[in-house]
């Protein structure tokens, strides 16, 4: 009779289990196609100098539509095309910076070295810098953000 | 295994003795399917908190979120409307069970000696399932929430003498507002749920000290047909626990917990109607009008619960048997069937100006009257624009197919009206047209 009733509890937990589990985690785990954000003037970039532009994104998460303060890394190429990194150090997500005397993107917190490609010049970083989508409308540069995991070799969304 | 790792906790923390005092306690007259209604609300309560946890995970108790994040949970997030379903269906069988298990104890005369704090404990935990029943439904901050909690706190500002001052305290303001719903939502996830679970231990633990009522002529009969907890009745408990499990399943798969448009402060046509298990209370307040409100706002619910704690104090003899206590069965029968007449009528009240309010369709209608910009011209009981007609009574003057197309297209029905295209769905002209329609 102890196995009926230890059935029954567990028969009402494994049912529970499936929507209170898909509930609690798939609504965070649905990703969502990035959109385009207006990422300022094109012509006010300086070729050849990285520049560090802010925008705001519309976000959705679930039922709230957030505008999100965003910065990225813009470079316009001599070629005339533009590279766009995110913000984060692909070694643990700190915020790095372009020191124009050294011609070197740097990482304050663990002292990453990069050059004007993101390519990795020294330090702990395992990954260039990410780029991310971009591309240029009129005078407008229009970017799509996203968020990558940090520490790994490669590049993934987070 | 599972023996050894019994044996490692007994020699540590003597499991087995716990398990003994827990599933032990005897009851007079063995087990029996009419007592599975305590162990059945303990099963309710343990599911409202897990689902009501995970409802909060996407809940945001302000004005301005509570309606879409509650949207969001019903129509959009994996499982939501499941899990609302069964918070919400929880809640109604809760409240069903809770009386029927008053009226099993009152019936079988278990709150006589030795076993009055347990009563007394029930009561208290009546008034906490109902007082969760009444917060609950004001977080999904729709018309039915915000117009039944306007209606529902009102009836703390018929106290007399203190009235205003609760009412404020109790709403949080002289309107219902952010204040309203963030100490709403405090007092049915924080405050509420502690003091149920407090008192439904204390209750479930000096109900063991007092000893199970059992059956009222277990005395007489031979006493050895006294049963322990263990295994019988807790394997009723279980079965009955699954078969609500599975008709509370049902209900939140077939019947979706409802969601009614956003609260508007501003609607006038809205008929308030509280959940079907306060509909006894919603008719007393129709029954008392004006001075005599009072009445049925104070007085009887609180002579009520004066009652119920009283029980165990006026009917003090030692008989339990329902055949030999003819006035408390009576009194019984009168409780239930007045509060089914009372629930009949209330169901049964008049809806004023039906049209405006029985379809879904005619109160999304509305919202898109009031979203589209429409009063900027038009003016419907005396608030909007001159510059078009009003509004008031076109239902009289026009009906739906007309209203269809000349709000489909205003040029083609009419050259030479002012009246620009409105910029809105099929779905949205539905609802307005049977909204306009309606108001005759």
């Amino acid at each position: 009779m102890i196995r009926a009733i230890v059935a029954v509890f567990a028969f009402i937990g494994a049912v529970l289990a499936i929507p209170l589990g898909g509930f609690g985690v798939l609504p965070v785990l649905k990703r969502k196609e990035p959109g385009w954000s207006d990422a300022g003037s094109y012509r006010d970039l300086p070729a050849g100098e990285p520049q560090e532009r802010r925008f705001f994104e519309i976000v959705k998460k679930g039922w709230q539509e957030e505008k999100v303060e965003r910065a990225v890394w813009l470079v316009r190429r001599l070629d005339g095309s533009v590279t766009v990194f995110s913000p984060s150090c692909p070694h643990l997500g700190c915020g790095y910076r372009w020191i124009p005397e050294e011609d070197r993107f740097k990482c304050p917190c663990h002292i990453s070295v990069f050059d004007i490609s993101g390519k990795v010049l020294g330090g702990p970083a395992p990954r260039p810098l990410d780029t991310l989508q971009a591309r240029v409308e009129g005078n407008k540069v229009f970017v799509k953000f996203e968020v990558f995991q940090v520490g790994t070799s490669k590049k993934m969304v987070a | 295994m599972l023996t050894k790792l019994v044996d490692w906790l007994d020699e540590r923390i003597r499991v087995k003795s716990l398990w003994k005092v827990m599933t032990e306690r005897p009851i007079p007259g063995g087990s029996s399917w009419f007592y599975v209604l305590g162990a059945t609300l303990a099963f309710i309560f343990v599911l409202q908190l897990t689902t009501g946890i995970f409802l909060a995970m996407y809940y945001a108790p302000t004005p301005d979120h509570a309606y879409a994040s509650v949207k969001y949970i019903q129509e959009e997030a994996a499982f939501g409307g499941i899990v609302r379903g069964i918070h919400h269906w929880g809640a109604t069988f809760m409240m069903v069970i809770v009386a029927l298990h008053m009226l099993r104890v009152f019936v079988f005369g278990a709150y006589k000696k030795p076993r009055e704090p347990v009563w007394l404990i029930g009561v208290g935990l009546i008034t906490i399932v109902g007082g969760f029943a009444f917060t609950g439904y004001l977080l999904p901050w729709d018309q039915k929430a915000y117009w039944a909690t306007v209606v529902g706190t009102n009836v703390a500002g018929t106290v007399p003498v203190a009235g205003g001052l609760l009412l404020r305290i109790v709403r949080g303001g002289d309107e219902l507002g952010a204040f309203a719903l963030s100490r709403f939502f405090a007092i049915h996830t924080y405050i509420l749920p502690w003091t149920l679970a407090l008192l439904a231990g204390l209750h479930i633990y000096i109900l063991e000290r007092a000893g199970a009522g059992g059956l009222w002529n277990a005395a007489q009969k031979v006493p050895d047909k006294s049963e322990p907890l263990f295994p019988n009745q807790i394997f009723k408990d279980s079965l009955f626990i699954l078969l609500v499990f599975i008709l509370l399943l049902s209900f939140a798969l077939f019947a979706p917990a409802p969601l009614e448009p956003q609260a508007d402060p501003t609607d006038t046509t809205y008929n308030p109607r509280p959940e079907w298990y306060f509909y006894f209370v919603f008719q007393m307040l129709r029954i008392f009008e004006g001075r005599f409100e009072v009445i049925g706002t104070v007085v009887i619910p609180n002579i009520v619960i004066f009652l119920l704690l009283l029980i165990p104090f006026l009917d003090r003899r030692p008989e339990r048997s329902p055949r030999k206590r003819p006035f408390m069965m009576t009194a019984a029968a009168a409780a239930v069937i007045i509060v089914s007449a009372l629930t009949i009528a209330g169901a049964r009240a008049p809806i004023v100006g039906a049209p405006a309010v029985t379809s879904p369709s005619v109160l999304a209608g509305r919202v898109v009257f009031a979203k589209s910009g429409c009063v900027a011209c038009h003016s419907i009981q005396g608030k909007g624009g001159t510059v078009g007609p009003d509004l008031t009574r076109v239902g009289s003057r026009r009906d739906a197919p007309w209203l269809a197309r000349f709000l489909a297209d205003p040029k083609a029905v009419n050259p030479g009206t002012i009246m620009p295209k409105p910029d809105i769905t099929d779905q949205e002209r539905q609802d307005l047209v049977n909204y306009l329609a309606g108001l005759k």
